[in-house]
């Protein structure tokens, strides 16, 4: 063997191994770790916790509306009695007016029927004594008429 | 209401001039427009409530305007005699009440504030309370209730 290295750097212009050998090594104190894992931060509360969030805001908002509803039907309730307390009054000063129309109406018709014979003023058209609402006829006179 | 149609015409205005027969009795007319007819309402059903429920039941028997006219006469003439008082004793705030209605859209709960100080003016003077029947028990009226839902939109 010693012959035969001596004929290999005979041969060779160059010496085969002229620095040490080094082998490649962690850096003193060894490799910082590594982050494999992914760093996200705090993103606020749990999907859980803003599910029951929304439905308690909803279930708030369902109520406020259902007592809304029953208020509003207390006003509803309000007005129409407000309403009912007046027909009697609003209906007695009507019922003057349609009395008093009715009257000039029926005087009218006397005065211009009083030539015919047998006629009736203000005879129903039906054949009993019900009340029944007159047809509004107005008789315009002529300085009035436009 | 009547049965009766006001015999208007689209073209021109036209009022019947002639007077009632004298055979009827004249009687003042009220005389008020919505609002204060609105804002004493409660007050008139308290107050002339015999009157009122007389003349509804008249009517109630024949429909004819001739036929209920005393009884029609007595509802006006309360009605009248009731509007003097409260323009007597609580003038102030009856009108401050009326003008807010004829302001709000004739809405009581707009008008809350000035109902109450005409309520309990009324109440205090003349001893009329305002009841709307059909109130749920056990909860305070509507127009005595704190902090309600509906509320002014506007200020």
């Amino acid at each position: 063997m010693a012959n035969n290295l001596e004929l290999l750097q005979s041969f060779s212009h160059q010496p085969l191994m002229s620095t040490p050998a080094t082998q490649d090594l962690p850096p003193p104190g060894g490799y910082s770790e590594v982050k494999y894992r992914r760093y996200l931060p705090k993103r606020g509360p749990s999907g859980l916790v803003i599910f029951a969030g929304i439905t308690a805001v909803c279930a708030f908002g369902f109520y406020r509306v259902a007592q809304g509803n029953l208020e509003r039907r207390e006003l509803k309730r309000e007005n129409l009695w407000s309403r009912i307390h007046l027909i009697p009054l609003l209906t007695a000063e009507s019922d003057r007016d349609a009395f008093r129309r009715q009257q000039a109406a029926l005087n009218r018709e006397a005065e211009i029927m009083k030539d015919v014979k047998d006629w009736k003023v203000g005879e129903s058209v039906y054949n009993n004594t019900k009340y029944y609402t007159r047809p509004s006829v107005v008789v315009v006179p002529e300085d009035a008429r436009q | 209401m009547t049965a009766t149609r006001d015999p208007v015409f689209t073209s021109t205005k036209f009022v019947d001039p002639t007077p009632a027969p004298k055979s009827v009795p004249p009687v003042e007319e009220i005389g008020l427009t919505s609002a204060p007819l609105k804002s004493a309402s409660f007050f008139i059903g308290q107050y002339c409530k015999d009157y009122n429920a007389d003349f509804m039941l008249c009517k109630n028997e024949n429909n004819d305007p001739e036929h209920c006219l005393k009884e029609g006469r007595k509802v006006t003439r309360c009605a009248l005699d009731l509007i003097k008082k409260l323009r007597e004793n609580c003038d102030a705030e009856f009108e401050k009440h009326w003008k807010c209605l004829d302001v709000k859209n004739q809405d009581y709960y707009q008008c809350r504030k000035e109902e109450r100080q005409f309520n309990s003016c009324v109440f205090e003077k003349l001893g009329l309370q305002k009841n709307i029947p059909g109130s749920p028990e056990g909860q305070p009226q509507i127009n005595e209730k704190r902090n309600p839902i509906m509320k002014p939109h506007q200020k």
